[in-house]
């Protein structure tokens, strides 16, 4: 290319250019094309494995959380952001968690602690649009379970003691069945007794 | 330097560009000695973010150090996070089942287009070209949709678990992925005609910069910056990793060293991930995304351990040194960023001041993988 | 009917400051059009919306832009060179005020009448040159003082092919004829003087922009560069030099350096309106609406090609203007001496 063919051809090339963006302009300005998305008017869609902050799920059966308090979450998690206690309660026997607050300011969302927990009873929020004001900034994950922790240990005692009661009753159960099997042999052995003694 | 040498060279000052400059990507600082226009001496000063990752990492325990990984480079940040799982799964002998390999393979690969995307928007953006930014970052929001769909995060993603990953892809994700392919590659077409063809990219980039094969090799250049330099080292054919033997794909290789070339590797990187998520996508098998089998603890045998893996950047390497517990005694991280940044002074030297722009930009450095 | 808004006040002592108020108000609303326009296309390029929010398609965006920008407090920074500090955003805005008011709107609608105007543009557009030098120079800060040096060195570059590009016009224009009847009755012609330019245009039915297309791109190109406009932003290069000659201004004197980049904008499309595509003339509608409606189209195809194209580095933009520009205009320039002989 000469000096002439350098000039036009660059030339050629910026027009290609302009033609290119005059096509997104005029797609944006004729099909009213813009990506932005007017945020505080529209929401985005959240994704099925969006991660806000942790939460404790309710399960419909018993209409509370399942976590036993075991800490597994507290002792895995990089952050340190969880603080939790508990154990036994009065009249179950099942452990219970008492305190469980989550520093959110401090939480980098690995989900280890979903990973690790037992009774898979914890589970991310899908809140969208948070903020802490202040740099503790706490969540307490068992707000909206407290009211319901007595009718849950009501609930428990029931079902405890009913299978604590049908526990002793297949126990009963298991110890008839094998008496009578006892009986049973002892009396086919008293029986081949005398046969042999018979023959 | 005392003033006689100053003197001598004739008019020489020093510009103290960064660590807070419209386009030196983060926080790095470059000191220039400057003869009008004309760059001296160039000389770059890091460790505005340092953050002790490898000193976290000899504090807490391997399953522990998992969130950190991904907020070395925050842009290719599901490279980092699964190339760590794969050194500790590779180190414990743990089998990934073969849905996991597939599902690592399409989100790596959708991070290197995500990260090859900003770089090329950031790259113009140096140049003064603010429109092909806006576009480059129309398609990345689009792969970032698409992992968050997955990973539920858009950059720090902890998608990785030692064994597999946390979450399996349903079909909605694999055909979103399969439309995104289809477009960047019309998109693709589309910065040729905006960018790559225009004489102004040309005249800025064609002989600027140039990397020889024997500086890149002295200095330990690694990735797209060292295949613009003529050598055909890409982690992923030299030591086969996480399954990407079994793909059909090139390492583009160009030998003219300058900026113009580099800028070509990474747009021809992009169309070979795309060979590879593609093949990745007809070929996933149905099963878990986890081994049924995980022992509790991953406690890492005595001894020194190396794995590497190819990030957006260039050659990313673990050096792990473990004492039979499960908290490494010490944990390297080898960023490409740092090498790569480190041959910078003999390239800049002699250039002009708009070029230290262009040659900076388009080696790709990621500031906090440098500082770590 | 008189001629000029001058003529009309003539001996008022209100006539010059009815002017200025003129002048002021219709540059103080072209601004904050421009800088809405200026947003908006670059938002619709990069399928944006742009503003949205403040008054009807977010109009009023810049006046409270603009607000905001005077309610700011004046930092003057530390070892300034107060003098050419506080002077150079004055120096930058006086002389493009003046020039738009040589400007023929319509034929009976000219603030200033002169008969030299076409040099009287050029050299008010020379001075913004001195101002932007000296506010890189006063600033004591090296990114300004680079933006400065290059915005020198640019300036003067470009300002060769420009006028070179403009002569070959009034080159066109002188041999159109000795003589050309306007408002006034038949008047000799005068290829400097703007309306002339116009009348013949007009008149003869053709716009130069026909006869010199040559002219019409380096007048285009170097006028990009003489605003400074990207490709050719070097002088503020943002991602080079951070802010280029105005880095260490702020609040109301920014906003006055701002307020003259855009209106230079305005000054160098209303000169290609004139010299190339007919100025007023146009049907149905009246002279002043064609003129703007044209010089916005020119704006717009500045707007359009800043925000498409990466821009180039110093050394090339000189190449481009001493290797490429000159020749080529003094090329055009001696190939239209040569005909206009010929015929």
């Amino acid at each position: 290319m000469g000096y002439f063919g350098n000039v036009f051809g660059g030339f050629g090339s910026l027009l290609s250019g302009m033609s290119v963006t005059l096509r997104k302009f005029s797609q944006t300005v004729i099909r009213r094309k813009a990506v932005t998305m007017q945020y505080p008017k529209e929401l985005p869609e959240l994704a099925p494995a969006y991660r806000s902050a942790i939460k404790l799920i309710r399960f419909e059966e018993s209409n509370s959380h399942d976590c036993v308090a075991c800490k597994a979450c507290e002792r895995i998690c990089p952050s340190y952001c969880i603080k939790l206690s508990g154990g036994k309660v009065e009249g179950i026997k099942k452990k219970r968690v008492a305190e469980f607050e989550m520093d959110f300011a401090l939480c980098s969302l690995c989900g280890l602690c979903l990973d690790v927990c037992p009774t898979d009873t914890l589970e991310y929020s899908k809140v969208y649009e948070e903020a802490g004001y202040n740099r503790d900034w706490r969540v307490d994950l068992l707000a909206e379970f407290r009211d319901y922790e007595e009718e849950f240990v009501a609930k428990q005692r029931v079902i405890e003691e009913k299978a604590a009661a049908e526990k002793k009753a297949k126990a009963e159960a298991a110890k008839k069945a094998k008496e009578a099997k006892k009986k049973a042999e002892a009396d086919e052995k008293a029986d081949n007794d005398s046969k042999e003694e018979l023959s | 330097m005392s003033s006689d040498s100053q003197a001598s060279e004739g008019e020489v000052y020093s510009l103290n560009m960064g660590p807070q400059h419209p386009s030196m990507h983060g926080v790095l600082r470059l000191l220039l000695d400057l003869r009008g226009e004309e760059v001296i001496r160039a000389k770059p000063v890091i460790g505005y973010s340092h953050r002790a990752h490898e000193k976290m990492a000899e504090n807490r325990n391997t399953l522990q150090f998992l969130p950190n990984t991904s907020r070395v480079d925050y842009l290719s940040g599901m490279i980092y996070n699964l190339g760590y799982c794969q050194a500790i799964e590779k180190l414990l002998g743990i089998d990934v089942p073969e849905r996991a390999i597939y599902i690592r393979v399409i989100v790596n690969e959708l991070n290197r287009i995500a990260s090859h995307l900003l770089w090329f928007g950031t790259f113009l953006l140096d140049l003064g070209g603010i429109t092909p930014f806006l576009y480059s970052f129309d398609d990345r929001e689009e792969i970032l949709d698409i992992l968050d769909q997955v990973t539920g995060s858009r950059l720090t993603y902890c998608y990785g678990r030692f064994g597999g990953v946390t979450w399996d892809v349903d079909e909605t994700f694999l055909t979103r992925a399969t439309a995104f392919l289809a477009r960047i590659r019309e998109r693709l077409h589309m910065y040729k005609q905006l960018v790559t063809d225009n004489v102004i990219l040309r005249e800025r980039c064609t002989g600027v910069g140039v990397v020889s094969e024997a500086l890149a090799k002295s200095y330990g250049v690694t990735g797209p910056s060292l295949r613009a330099s003529g050598v055909a080292y890409d982690v992923r054919k030299a030591e086969p990793y996480g399954g990407y033997d079994r793909f059909d794909f090139e390492v583009p290789v160009l030998h003219e060293g300058d900026t113009m070339a580099r800028f070509h590797i990474r747009i021809r990187e992009i169309e070979e991930s795309c060979k590879i998520i593609e093949q990745a996508i007809e070929a996933i098998p149905e099963g878990e995304i986890l081994p049924k089998k995980m022992p509790k603890r991953f406690k890492l045998p005595e001894g020194e351990y190396y794995f590497a893996v190819e990030s957006a950047r260039g050659h990313f390497g673990m050096y792990i040194v473990g004492d039979g517990s499960d908290i490494p005694v010490k944990l390297k991280l080898r960023t490409p960023s740092f090498s790569n940044l480190s041959a910078m002074p003999e390239t800049l030297a002699g250039t002009m001041l708009a070029d230290t722009i262009a040659i900076v930009g388009s080696i790709d450095v990621v500031m906090p993988e440098i500082d770590r | 009917m008189p001629q000029t808004l001058t003529q009309l006040l003539d001996g008022s002592v209100l006539a010059m400051p009815i002017a200025a108020g003129l002048i002021m108000g219709m540059l103080t609303v072209n601004v904050l059009m421009l800088v809405w326009a200026e947003r908006k296309v670059s938002a619709w390029i990069q399928m944006r919306m742009g503003p949205t929010e403040v008054g009807p398609f977010g109009l009023l965006q810049t006046l409270a832009d603009m607000l905001k920008l005077i309610s700011k407090q004046l930092i003057t920074p530390s070892n300034v060179d107060k003098p050419l500090y506080h002077l150079a955003p004055l120096l930058a805005f006086a002389p493009v005020v003046a020039a738009v008011a040589l400007f023929p709107f319509s034929e009976s609608t000219i603030l200033v009448q002169n008969d030299y105007g076409l040099l009287f543009v050029f050299a008010f557009g020379g001075i913004a040159v001195i101002a932007i030098f000296m506010a890189g120079w006063g600033s004591n800060n090296k990114y300004a003082l680079l933006g400065a040096i290059r915005s020198v060195a640019q300036n003067i570059s470009y300002e060769v092919p420009l006028i070179l590009s403009a002569l070959s016009v009034v080159l066109v224009v002188n041999a159109m004829g000795p003589t050309l009847s306007s408002g006034d009755g038949v008047v000799a012609i005068n290829g400097l003087d703007l309306s002339h330019i116009v009348m013949t245009q007009d008149q003869q039915g053709i716009w130069f922009v026909v006869l010199q297309p040559i002219a019409a791109i380096i007048y285009f190109i170097s006028a990009l560069a003489e605003t400074n406009r990207a490709p050719f932003d070097i002088p503020e290069a943002e991602s080079e030099l951070v802010a280029g000659f105005h880095t260490e201004y702020s609040g109301m004197r920014f906003s006055l350096f701002f307020f003259a980049e855009y209106t230079n904008m305005l000054i160098v499309s209303m000169l290609a309106v004139v010299l190339f595509f007919g100025g007023w003339d146009g049907p149905v509608l009246p002279g002043p609406a064609w003129f703007f409606l044209k010089s916005y189209a020119v704006i717009f195809v500045m707007m359009w090609v800043r925000w498409t194209f990466p821009r180039l580095r110093f050394d090339q933009l000189m190449t481009f203007c001493w290797k490429v520009l000159i020749p080529l205009s003094i090329l055009n320039l001696l190939a239209t001496a040569f005909v206009i002989a010929v015929l």
